[in-house]
C-alpha cells in the first residue's frame, strides 16, 4: 500500500471502520512510514480537540416539557380524553354527588398515581450559579420522597461544586453536603468531555464523584435504558 | 392497553430520550437555536406519525433522519443553502481527494499550530463548513455515529461518508490554521 492509497482510508482507520484486512495493511504501510504516522498522529489530535471543544447542545427544558407533554405516554392533553379515563371521571363525579348528597366529601387527588419510573431521577446541573439552588430542592425532594434513587450528572459550569476545595457564596465548602448525599446514596457523576474541554485534571474533584464519558450520553443512557425521569437545574 | 397506549410507551422508551441528540444536530444543521428548537419540533411530530412505520430498538437515527430533513426542509423554505445546492458529489467524488491527497498533506508546525486554538475558533471553524461536511463531522464527532449509522440518516453510500469526513477534517484544519496564523500576525 502506497501514501496515496494509506492517505484514503486513513479516516476509517482512526475511526475504527476498516475491516481487519484494511486495518492491518495501514498499519503495514504507518510501520514503515514516518510521514503518514505523523498525518495519523494529527487526524487523532484534530478529532480530540473537537470532541473536546465542541459538545452536544442540551434541548432547552421548554422544548422538553413540549414534546413530553404532547407525545409521552402520561401526557395529559391525551388522557384526558382516553375513554377509560372518562368513565373513571363520570364515575367519580356520581360518586361525589352522592357522597355530597349523603354529607360525606372527601377531597380526592386530582392527578394518577405516578408511575414507579418516577422513583428514579436524574438531576442534570450545567450551570455552578445554580448548584446550591439544585441542592437545596434535593435536600427537599429527598425529605419528601426518602425512597427516590437519584443520579446528579454534572455538566459544563455545573461540575464547579464537585471540584476539591469549591464553596459555596456563603463560604462554605460543598465537600461536607455532597459527602452527606453520597451517604444518603445519591451518585454524583461528572462529564469527562466539560474536564478535557475545561482543561481540568481528574483528580480535582472530590472523591464521591465519579467520572462518566459524556455527560449528555449518560442522562440519554439513564433515561432511555433505566427510565429514569429527568430534571434540569 | 389500547394501540395508541402501546404507541406512547414504546415511543416515550425509544424515541423521547434521543431530544439532545435531536436538538443537538438541528443546532448545528440551522446554525441557530430558535430555528432548531422549531425543527425539533417538527421532526418530532412527523416521526410521531410515521412511528407505527418504525421497527427496531434504535431509534436514534432514525429520528436525526428526521430532523436532517425537516432542517433543509425549512433551509429551503428560507431560500437559504441547503446541501444540494453547495455541493456537487460528481465533481467532489473520491478520486478528487485521493488524487489530491498527498499534495495536501499539513505540515507538522500547521498541525501545532491548530493544538492551541480555543472552544470560540473551534466552534467558528465547523459552523463554517459546507453542510455536507458539517454534518459528516457533527454526527461522526459529537453524536459518535458509525459511518454506517451516518449513511442511513444522510441517505448516502458508506464511500460516500469516508469521503466526506476525510474531506470535512482537511478542512476544518486549514480553516483552523489559517485563522490561527491570522491571531499571532495580529497578536490577538
Amino acid at each position: 500500500m502506497n501514501c496515496s492509497e494509506t492517505y484514503r482510508l486513513l479516516n476509517g482507520y482512526v475511526d475504527g471502520e476498516l475491516e481487519l484486512g484494511g486495518s492491518l495493511a495501514v498499519e503495514e504501510h504507518l510501520a514503515g512510514c514516518p510521514r503518514c504516522r505523523a498525518r495519523e498522529a494529527n487526524l487523532r489530535s484534530l478529532g480530540s480537540l473537537m470532541r473536546g471543544h465542541v459538545e452536544l447542545d442540551a434541548a432547552p427544558e421548554r422544548l422538553r416539557a413540549r414534546l413530553r407533554e404532547r407525545y409521552g405516554a402520561r401526557s395529559s392533553t391525551w388522557q384526558r380524553w382516553r375513554p377509560w379515563h372518562i368513565a373513571f371521571a363520570a364515575t367519580s363525579l356520581a360518586a361525589l354527588t352522592l357522597a355530597a348528597w349523603i354529607g360525606i366529601v372527601e377531597i380526592v387527588g386530582q392527578r394518577a398515581p405516578l408511575s414507579k419510573s418516577a422513583g428514579k431521577v436524574v438531576y442534570h446541573i450545567t450551570n455552578s450559579s445554580t448548584a446550591s439552588a439544585a441542592l437545596r430542592t434535593l435536600r427537599n425532594h429527598l425529605e419528601a420522597s426518602p425512597d427516590v434513587t437519584v443520579v446528579v450528572v454534572a455538566h459544563n459550569e455545573g461540575i464547579d461544586f464537585l471540584l476539591r476545595g469549591a464553596r459555596d457564596s456563603s463560604g462554605q465548602l460543598y465537600e461536607g453536603t455532597v459527602r452527606g448525599f453520597k451517604e444518603r446514596g445519591v451518585d454524583f457523576r461528572v462529564c469527562n468531555n466539560t474536564l478535557v474541554r475545561r482543561k481540568i485534571d481528574s483528580r480535582d474533584i472530590v472523591p464521591e464523584a465519579t467520572l462518566v464519558p459524556s455527560g449528555i450520553a449518560e442522562i440519554s443512557r439513564l433515561q432511555g435504558q433505566e427510565g429514569y425521569t429527568y430534571m434540569r437545574l | 392497553m389500547s394501540s395508541e397506549e402501546v404507541k406512547r410507551e414504546r415511543f416515550e422508551r425509544l424515541v423521547l430520550p434521543h431530544m439532545d441528540s435531536a436538538f443537538g444536530l438541528a443546532v448545528w444543521l440551522l446554525r441557530s437555536e430558535s430555528e432548531a428548537e422549531e425543527a425539533v419540533q417538527e421532526a418530532y411530530l412527523r416521526a410521531f406519525r410515521s412511528f407505527h412505520g418504525f421497527r427496531g430498538e434504535h431509534a436514534r437515527p432514525w429520528l436525526l433522519g428526521i430532523v436532517r430533513n425537516t432542517c433543509y426542509t425549512l433551509l429551503a423554505q428560507d431560500r437559504r443553502v441547503g446541501p444540494a445546492e453547495e455541493f456537487n458529489e460528481e465533481s467532489h467524488g473520491e478520486e478528487a481527494v485521493a488524487a489530491g491527497a498527498v499534495l495536501s498533506f499539513p505540515s507538522n508546525p500547521e498541525a501545532a499550530l491548530i493544538q492551541d486554538a480555543d472552544r470560540e475558533l473551534v466552534r467558528a471553524c465547523l459552523r463554517a463548513l459546507p453542510a455536507e461536511f458539517r454534518e459528516a463531522l457533527v454526527l461522526r464527532e459529537i453524536h459518535e455515529c458509525s459511518y454506517r449509522e451516518i449513511a442511513s440518516i444522510v441517505e448516502v453510500p458508506i464511500g460516500t461518508v469516508m469521503s466526506r469526513i476525510a474531506r470535512g477534517r482537511r478542512r476544518l484544519e486549514s480553516e483552523l490554521a489559517s485563522r490561527m496564523t491570522q491571531k499571532k500576525s495580529t497578536g490577538t
